[in-house]
């Protein structure tokens, strides 16, 4: 183990995918709205990649798939296309091996919805935690087609005494470092799970988990198993450093900076109400018209409204939200602002889903840093 | 130390050379005719001075433990993940019991130093952190 001069067949193999397909991006069409100078990505990690948005990037309904954000826990090996199967075994009567034709010759299914990295945020939280130190931008709207986790059960003939669905991708950790092996409560992945092999209507990047990751919708991706190459159904949960110790919440805010037990938390599962500014102007004139812009989530179905601010949350005025919606999707809106007083002017914006469930001023502190989702504001100059 | 990151430098050089030999062209097998360079250039849809993710790779600071920073840290993830910290000593103390119980090469006998280090120079006070800026990736 030698710093630098070590490198080792993940991490070749790693910056081999990359610079594959760099090139293709050089030929890429822009015809997404998102102009050149603000495809960028803000690099949090070098390798394993991990690489967030800027949100001046997410303000379209989809986000570009070569602009969506990046976690890896690991350096992956990348699975190609020809070879892959998704094994399916556990508690089912058929165990199967699907290819990739074999679920392209499936009914097929789309969800158009919000990932979101659980630790998107973590750095917004005080004191600081370790771990990737994620702002706005590890979020993205797409989407994901493929084929229902349920028909892929149902074909294997799913037992009565499965309750969760065990679920591995094909990478894997180096030295000692715990396998990311993962389960989902059977009852969500078999009303929402898809098992998908495309995005945005291109066959789903191997950066993004190609051939085929899970989407869990309303839930957060630590659940988005991505380059899939088994599912188990089992009567139990999965057990493991990623279920028992990570991805996990207190079942009660504690104090900020102080450490929870682990029996007094519960694994992450729907992401939290959410809004995030993407567009505000630095400088407004008090009378004319500026227009602040952004997108709206939830772990429910559907944002009721977006609101906004000048007071720190003393009133609130609603934004106009964008029709274009699907379940679990985020919903972009804006507000149209005409600032009374000369001055420095901060805008908060708060949302409230189709649950009722408001989002809060400040995100829970937490051990690990997941799930902030505290207002987000934009700090104006108004002239007179 | 200098020598090794230059070799790879040039590997990483390589291995893009190759993925732009390897890049898929026009379907088509009618040979192809060469069109001017500056046609290419009127499609990037981003800044390809930027770097490719993952190739401009942050380094620790120079200082004591800087050595075992290298060399206990880079195997399984870059120095990115780790300048960006701005932790206390409990808990660069709780995440160095983390990675040495995960592998992470530190010598029993240096494992304060490291601390140190890290303390010293990501510690709750330490200076903003700029991270780098990449190209998109994922098409």
């Amino acid at each position: 183990m030698t710093g630098f001069s070590s490198i080792d067949r993940r991490r070749f193999l790693g910056f081999a995918a990359l610079a594959a397909v760099a090139p293709g991006r050089l030929i890429a069409a822009a015809a997404d709205g998102i102009p050149p100078g603000r495809r960028r990505m803000i690099q949090r990690n070098g390798y394993a990649i991990d690489a967030e948005t800027p949100l001046d990037a997410l303000m379209t309904y989809l986000t570009p798939n070569d602009l969506f954000f990046v976690r890896h826990h690991w350096n992956p090996q990348y699975a190609a296309h020809r070879g892959w199967g998704l094994v399916v075994d556990g508690e089912v009567e058929r165990p199967l091996r699907l290819t990739v034709e074999d679920l392209r010759r499936m009914p097929r299914a789309s969800a158009t919805c919000v990932l979101q990295c659980a630790g998107n945020g973590r750095a917004l939280f005080s004191p600081g935690i370790a771990g990737v130190q994620w702002q706005y931008g590890a979020v993205g709207n797409a989407k994901w087609t493929g084929v229902r986790v349920r028909d892929v059960l149902e074909r294997a003939g799913l037992k009565a005494t499965a309750k969760h669905l065990h679920t591995f991708g094909s990478d894997k950790p180096p030295l000692k470092v715990p396998p990311f092996w993962r389960s989902v409560e059977l009852e969500k992945i078999l009303a929402d799970g898809i098992i998908a092999d495309e995005m945005n209507g291109e066959p789903l990047p191997s950066v993004h988990g190609g051939p085929a990751r899970l989407v869990v919708p309303g839930w957060a991706g630590d659940h988005w198993m991505k380059w899939l190459e088994r599912i188990s159904p089992q009567p139990e949960a999965q057990k493991g450093f990623y279920m028992e110790t990570a991805y996990r919440y207190p079942k009660a805010p504690g104090a900020p900076g102080v450490a929870i037990p682990v029996a007094e938390t519960q694994p992450v599962t729907e992401i939290f109400v959410k809004s995030t500014i993407t567009d505000a102007p630095a400088r407004a004139r008090a009378g004319a018209a500026a227009v602040v812009r952004g997108f709206a989530f939830s772990g429910a179905p559907d944002v009721a409204r977006v609101e906004i601010s000048e007071d720190e949350g003393a009133t609130w005025k609603p934004a106009e939200l964008d029709p274009q919606h699907d379940p679990w999707a985020w919903r972009l809106w804006s507000y149209r602002w005409i600032p009374a007083v000369p001055g420095k002017a901060t805008l908060w914006a708060r949302a409230t889903d189709s649950r009722g469930a408001v989002q809060p001023k400040d995100g829970v502190w937490n051990p690990s840093g997941y799930l902030h989702n505290g207002w987000h504001s934009a700090a104006v100059e108004v002239e007179a | 130390m200098r020598r090794r990151s230059l070799t790879r430098i040039r590997i990483l050089a390589l291995i893009l050379v190759a993925g732009l030999l390897a890049a898929p062209r026009n379907s088509s097998a009618a040979p192809r005719k060469k069109k001017p360079a500056k046609a290419k250039v009127a499609l990037v849809n981003f800044d390809a001075h930027l770097p490719v993710l993952g190739t401009k790779l942050a380094e620790f600071p120079a200082g004591p433990g800087k050595a075992l920073a290298d060399a206990g840290c880079v195997f399984c993830h870059s120095a990115d993940m780790v300048v960006q910290q701005r932790l206390t000593e409990k808990q660069w103390t709780a995440e160095i019991t983390k990675m040495t119980g995960w592998g992470a090469d530190v010598p029993v006998d240096k494992r304060d130093e490291l601390i140190a280090y890290l303390v010293k120079n990501f510690g709750t006070d330490g200076p903003r952190y700029e991270p780098v800026v990449a190209r998109p990736v994922g098409r």
